[in-house]
């Protein structure tokens, strides 16, 4: 029986991983622009942010939970870091009070649904107003611009020829993955996200944990600003509407579980891949943006319909 | 189980790109001339289809082969940018482009500019200072001159209410430059006239739905306004919408800018009573010519404005769509 649901769960990664390289064996008989690797850096570069994002949001779904927040606090976690770097501050200091931001209000929504016992869609949805609001009252609506080249390296300099968006995502992946698979926390959100009321049952301070994983989407909301801020050299107080659907959509092709428990990061990294390599490939054939959102929904619904096919494989 | 999972992906992605080209690009592959493109903000907003109708135009009579994309949202500053990476990787000779954010734009443009890509800036211009921090080189600007727009929406205003009136301002997305401008120039030109005060002012993102709603509690809070200056018209269709909720209609002045086809339509019904005209198509049309020009190594001039037009009742013959 076990081994039954493992072997359906690899298929399913596999699946993706195979849809991936179909995906990029297509395009590159389509059009001579996409297989060369300053295209496949300018991909990966492209799907940083949203992959950053799809990381706190892995473990948020793997809990049973959801963040609609992401967008906004990137929003709001990018006008603080601006500000502090505008006002002077060390880098290291300014993207310390980003993600500062981003995680406080991780914490927020955390405490309101574990102590609150808010729905997380209700909590984060007020959290995605509120974080909003403050962006654009903190910054009058106005976009703050001009850094050091010192902060703009974060987007500009390159590591071994990859840009360091991308070696910084790398490094976040594996850290969220030895977290996730290595460690007690770890267990106790694919526990939380399985059966609640059984890890609480069995002892662990479910709460905690739970509350935990927000803190973590927020930091990590944190750091996807970080990275467009840097991109952009300005913060926008309107940036980041809708990414909290690109993350979301990236952890559902990647094969997490809406309703908790199962699902990987790595798998959530080819989601992603998945993501940006349909955007940059459409750009490359000419494709409308109209036409692009019809293919992402019709990637995200083939995704889940294959999901649920394999379910009866499952039992 | 596998197959399945296989097949449906390969089909979905099939489906992607084979649908693509023939949706958007028809005539374009012929890989030996050099391709132009051409990024707008957005595609779901009539100036900017009048703008690609004019390149368009432009691009069959001149034989030019041009490529137009755009994000789907006007504020997504960070897709454009994705947008000019890409166009960077198929090899693109010029780029036109209508900055989605003046400030923001500057690193895509830089990025252009290292892969030797010329570049002609059209409608929003590039914040000076940031094209001047970072170093980048832009061929040449097209657009008109939204400060002198300003002006003449202000002075027109001051001449239809007779120098009187209580004004609410419905403002474009801050730190844009284009709305900027056109404030700028409104201020100007109702300064002299000391019976015309603006009592409120407020963004409504250039949106028709936010136009509606900020208009309409603006109202609530200052029932003395009987004019209306917004810095584009969709907001403006907005204001009058509620406007007529709150049975004002034909006592509130309102005027626009853009005279785009809606408005237009306000104008003859008396609704809105003047918009200021740009004319998207010729500067659609205006930057495929530079294009050109680019390509043959012609010289091109730094800066090309389009004429802008007051559009009203007396006078709807100048509007833009008028000729056809």
């Amino acid at each position: 029986m076990l081994t039954g649901a493992t072997a359906a769960r690899r298929a399913r990664e596999l699946g993706t991983l195979v849809g991936l390289v179909a995906l990029a064996a297509l395009l590159s008989l389509l059009t001579p622009h996409f297989l060369s690797v300053s295209n496949l850096l300018n991909v990966a570069e492209q799907t940083s942010i949203n992959a950053v994002i799809a990381v706190g949001m892995t473990f948020v779904i793997l809990s049973g939970g959801i963040d609609l927040s992401v967008g906004s606090l990137l929003a709001l976690a990018g006008v603080v870091l601006a500000a502090a770097l505008r006002a002077g501050w060390p880098t290291g200091a300014a993207i310390a009070a980003g993600m500062a931001v981003g995680g406080t209000c991780g914490l927020v929504n955390g405490m309101l649904i574990t102590r609150g016992r808010l729905p997380a869609f209700i909590a984060t949805l007020g959290m995605m107003s509120i974080a909003r609001g403050a962006a654009l009252v903190f910054t009058s609506g106005r976009p703050i611009s001009g850094f050091a080249a010192s902060f703009r390296q974060l987007s500009t300099a390159r590591v071994l020829g990859v840009p360091a968006p991308v070696v910084l995502t790398i490094v976040v992946y594996a850290l969220g993955h030895f977290l996730l698979t290595r460690t007690r926390f770890g267990r106790y959100v694919y526990a939380i996200g399985g059966n609640e009321e059984a890890t609480r049952l069995s002892g662990i301070s479910a709460g905690f944990h739970k509350t935990m994983v927000y803190v973590l989407s927020g930091v990590a909301s944190g750091l996807a600003a970080v990275l467009l801020t840097a991109r952009l050299n300005s913060a926008q107080p309107i940036a980041g509407i809708n990414y909290e659907l690109d993350a979301i959509a990236a952890t559902v092709i990647g094969g997490t579980s809406l309703s908790g428990g199962v699902g990987t990061l790595h798998g959530t990294l080819i989601g992603a891949l998945i993501m940006g390599v349909l955007r940059n490939g459409l750009n490359l054939l000419g494709t409308s943006s109209f036409f692009q959102q019809i293919v992402i929904g019709i990637v995200i619904i083939t995704a889940v319909l294959v999901d649920s096919f394999l379910k009866p494989a499952a039992k | 189980m596998m197959k399945r999972t296989l097949a449906l992906v390969v089909a979905t992605a099939l489906a992607a790109a084979g649908c693509g080209p023939r949706g958007e690009a028809p005539k374009a592959e012929s890989p030996a001339a050099p391709r132009v493109a051409l990024v707008l903000k957005t595609l779901n907003s009539p100036f900017f289809i009048d703008m690609e109708r004019g390149a368009q135009e432009a691009a069959r009579r001149l034989g030019v082969n041009l490529t137009v994309q755009a994000a789907e949202r006007e504020v997504d500053v960070d897709k454009q940018m994705q947008i000019i990476e890409n166009l960077i990787q198929t090899g693109v000779k010029v780029l036109l482009v209508t900055p989605s954010g003046s400030k923001e734009i500057v690193p895509a443009i830089a990025k252009a500019n290292k892969a030797g890509i010329r570049v002609v800036v059209v409608d929003t211009r590039v914040d000076p200072q940031a094209a001047k921090d970072a170093g980048i080189t832009v061929d040449s600007y097209i657009g008109s001159d939204n400060y002198e727009g300003g002006k003449i929406a202000g002075r027109y205003l001051v001449e239809a209410t007779g120098g009187k009136a209580n004004v609410g301002v419905l403002e474009g997305i801050p730190g844009h430059e284009t709305g900027d401008q056109r404030l700028r120039g409104f201020k100007d030109a109702v300064k002299d006239a000391k019976g015309v005060k603006i009592v409120a002012s407020q963004t409504a993102n250039w949106e028709r739905d936010q136009g509606f709603t900020v208009f309409q509690n603006m109202l609530e809070a200052h029932p003395e306004i009987d004019a209306v200056f917004s810095a584009n018209d969709m907001m403006a269709l907005g204001a009058v919408e509620a406007i007529a909720a709150k049975g004002k209609t034909g006592k509130i002045k309102v005027v626009g800018y853009d005279a785009v086809e809606d408005a237009k339509k306000a104008i003859a019904d008396g609704t809105i009573m003047g918009s200021v005209a740009q004319f998207p198509s010729e500067m659609g049309r205006v930057a495929v010519e530079t294009a050109d020009k680019l390509l043959k190594g012609q010289p091109v001039p730094a800066e090309q404005l389009v004429r802008i037009d007051l559009v009203t009742k007396d006078k709807p013959g100048s509007a833009p769509g008028a000729k056809q």
